[in-house]
């Protein structure tokens, strides 16, 4: 497979990253001496229970929130601002514009540095274009959000985080909104996806059977404050198949993650 | 606190504005007189009978245009709510009845009532009527079906869904509903002061402003304001304890 | 017996109403003084027209002066407030505190400032119909989601892209439904302002009519008053959902359900 290439070098490096809130009620501890590096091309789930910081965290990897102590290296370089070039991300809730057409809303990052870049508007259509079909959903492209079922607004989603063609995506518990079986389907797209495109990805879910389906290794995070109290790698071989889950290795997988989850209060 | 500390500022601000601008001749005194100018003719003004007589008129026509209006537009208000056809004839049409200014149809309430005690009640419970209305709709509307579902699958009965179910749960509302009328029911009463009237505070202050007294005028606008703001706040304070369980 | 299908019926309702505007005078169930028929109120509009087409300007140019600065007003008011959470918890709650007051009583001040002319039927209708557009813009501000935001950032919106690309487009709904509410209160303001003091506009024959008990002349001025807010309604509404297709579609009857009752503030005195 492709997405083996690159597998000594590093893409995301997090050194000791602690995060305090400044609450009403006092400060709150909300992430505690996170350390993680994850190679290039890999694709990596954090789970944790509710509230344990995985969406601050993936945050502070986006650059949209500054953590109090410790630092975030992306391909070598500290990451303090959101910087699409290297990262994309993709929400929970798939937050297209609803004011946008499918296409339009694709191309809204290409759009935001048009002049700058001296792409001409049609070099920016034929990207947005591509992506389209990419997610399949060619013929689409001028529906509204409101005319689009969850899965194909993610599948935007997803062709919108993808179109600037940065390095590394961030997702957040993309797939939370949708019901089992298209969650299930978009699963297996991504994987899809990602393996023509060669991302390193970092995904966040609730799903153990998600992480197992998805990862090349998954991180467990605790309850507040998070921390990494343990590193699963994910030794099914690539591409995954929806019969794989029936397997004992799977299912021993997704209990070992289960069990650390569990032991936190 | 902090912000109850600030809002006293803002408004003591603006108090200290009303008395120093006109003092100092940056605005005509004569078109805004110092607050407390109109303060101390407010004081006069309390202790003249013929004022006392125009508070109680106007709060008379208040009180029976409210209790009027109330179980009226409660009674419409539910029946659009819970019949599928009446509502689904008559909520379109509301909204163009919404938008119409109620007031043209006052010279129609003192042609048929002239210009009396019942032309004024009748023109605000009139106009009030479509508020609770509106508001008693959207109060029944609220009310989750989650809700009547499970106590019916507990058994509940139709008595038991309506006391228990819908009156606790539209509480808040109906309160809002209730306040929000009483502005609009407020309103009308003024209005229909103003317009033709031979007493109640509306007559009053239309004189005044007619006769450029602006003292009198000002000191009558303050009462009013402040009668309203005191009642609306009463009943939002009340409105806040309903709905602490609502998120 | 099946009923009729709810826009028959309503078309039903309001020929069976202009025919007992008709009727009910003809046959004297109620006296000419008090309802005067559809046909005499039309025959004083036709012969009148001159003067009821010179009123209906001055109106309308009282309305679009008042609109101007409510809309205008109520709307760069409400997004500084809706915008800005420090504003917004500061002032809100005094706004909505001051909604209770009744603004006509302060109509006599604006005579007395301005005098019986156009200038106080402006102020008034404006300030009217202000405080309404400015809270409804606030609300609508205030329930922009703010993943919106978060994922313009992420893409690497500028400040001035955020405010330009997502929360000007996000707000229009908004922004409309201020106009239209706007544009009724304003139209309500200054109706009612002429029928108080006044020496032109149609609310100032409504008046004039009725004080000369010239029942046909009252009704005449107060159909025009009736086709004029409801062909506003009926226009903002019109502009509005072929503006905001996205909007008006992509919502559930819910939430628009929850708005109305949240602001019932469109409701006309």
């Amino acid at each position: 497979m492709q997405h083996v290439a690159h597998l000594d070098e590093t893409a995301i490096e997090v050194a000791n990253l602690s995060h305090i809130y400044a609450g009403a009620q006092g400060t709150v501890p909300a992430l505690e001496e996170i350390s993680m590096r994850v190679g290039s091309g890999r694709f990596t789930v954090i789970v944790g229970p509710s509230g344990c910081g995985k969406t601050s965290l993936l945050m502070m990897l986006a650059g949209l929130r500054a953590q109090s102590q410790g630092t975030i290296l992306c391909h070598g370089r500290p990451i303090s601002d959101p910087d699409p070039k290297r990262v994309g991300v993709i929400f929970q809730e798939a937050s297209l514009y609803p004011w946008l057409s499918a296409l339009d809303n694709i191309e809204f990052p290409l759009s935001l540095r048009g002049a700058r870049e001296r792409e001409t508007r049609q070099q920016r259509r034929a990207r947005a274009e591509a992506m389209l079909r990419l997610v399949g959903l060619e013929g689409f492209g001028e529906r509204f959000p409101y005319e689009l079922s969850g899965g194909m607004k993610q599948r935007v989603s997803i062709a919108r985080g993808l179109v600037q063609d940065p390095p590394v995506l961030l997702m957040d518990e993309p797939f939370a909104a949708l019901d089992e079986q298209t969650r299930m389907t978009m699963g297996h797209e991504l994987l899809r996806i990602w393996s023509t495109m060669l991302k390193t990805v970092v995904f966040i879910t609730h799903s153990l059977t998600e992480a197992v389906y998805l990862a090349d290794e998954v991180l467990v995070m605790s309850a507040r404050p998070g921390r990494i109290i343990d590193r699963i790698a994910v030794n099914l071989p690539r591409p995954r198949t929806y019969e794989m889950m029936a397997t004992d290795v799977f299912g021993q997988l997704r209990d070992r993650i289960w069990q650390q989850i569990r032991k936190t209060p | 606190m902090k912000i109850l500390l600030a809002r006293l500022a803002l408004l003591a601000l603006v108090l200290a504005a009303w008395e120093l601008m006109p003092r100092h001749e940056i605005v005509n005194p004569l078109l805004l007189p110092p607050l407390s100018d109109v303060l101390a003719m407010l004081g006069e003004l309390l202790q003249r009978p013929q004022v006392h007589l125009a508070i109680g008129v106007t709060a008379a026509e208040v009180a029976v245009a409210f209790l009027i209006a109330v179980p009226l537009g409660a009674a419409l208000g539910v029946l659009i709510a819970e019949n599928e056809y009446l509502g689904e004839v008559f909520k379109p049409v509301l909204f163009y009845v919404f938008s119409i200014p109620k007031s043209i149809f006052l010279p129609m309430f003192i042609l048929v009532f002239g210009i009396t005690f019942a032309q004024k009640v009748a023109y605000a419970a009139f106009t009030t009527t479509f508020v609770v209305m509106l508001s008693a709709s959207a109060a029944v509307e609220s009310v989750k079906q989650d809700y009547l579902l499970v106590a019916r699958s507990y058994g509940a009965t139709r008595m038991q869904i309506l006391l228990r179910v819908y009156v606790p749960s539209m509480m808040p509302l109906l309160l809002e509903a209730l306040r929000i009328s009483m502005i609009f029911n407020f309103t009308a009463v003024m209005i229909a002061e103003m317009y033709a009237s031979r007493a109640g505070i509306g007559h009053l202050i239309a004189g005044w402003g007619e006769n450029f007294q602006m003292r009198q005028l000002f000191a009558g606008i303050i009462v009013l304001a402040t009668v309203a703001i005191l009642f609306n706040e009463t009943v939002r304070y009340f409105e806040a304890r309903c709905s602490t369980w609502r998120t | 017996m099946r009923l009729p299908a709810p826009a028959t019926a309503r078309r039903g309702m309001l020929v069976a109403l202009l025919l007992l505007w008709e009727l009910v005078p003809r046959t004297g169930l109620l006296p000419e003084l008090f309802l005067p028929a559809l046909s005499s109120t039309l025959a004083v509009l036709w012969q009148d027209r001159q003067i009821y087409s010179a009123a209906l300007l001055v109106t309308l140019y009282e309305v679009a002066l008042a609109m101007l600065i409510a809309c205008g007003g109520g709307i760069a008011a409400g997004a500084v407030v809706g915008g800005i959470a420090r504003l917004r918890e500061l002032l809100l709650p005094v706004f909505s505190s001051l909604y209770a007051v009744p603004i006509v009583i302060l109509y006599p001040v604006f005579t007395a400032w301005f005098g019986v002319g156009p200038e106080s039927k402006i102020a008034f209708a404006g300030i009217y119909a202000f405080f309404p557009v400015m809270l409804s813009t606030a609300a609508g501000i205030r329930t922009i989601d703010p993943q919106f935001i978060l994922a313009a950032r992420s893409m690497g919106a500028t400040l001035t892209q955020q405010v330009t690309r997502v929360i000007i487009p996000a707000s229009l709904p908004t922004v409309f439904a201020g106009l239209r509410l706007g544009g009724a209160l304003a139209i309500i303001g200054v109706v009612v302002s002429e029928m108080l003091t006044a020496a032109a506009g149609i609310g100032y024959l409504v008046t004039l009519n009725r004080t000369i008990l010239d029942s046909p002349r009252v009704f005449a001025a107060l159909l025009m008053i009736l086709i004029l807010s409801v062909a506003y309604y009926m226009l903002a509404r019109a502009f509005e959902s072929r503006m905001v297709v996205w909007q008006s579609a992509g919502r559930s009857p819910k939430a628009a359900q929850n708005e109305s009752a949240g602001v019932p503030v469109s409701v006309a005195v």
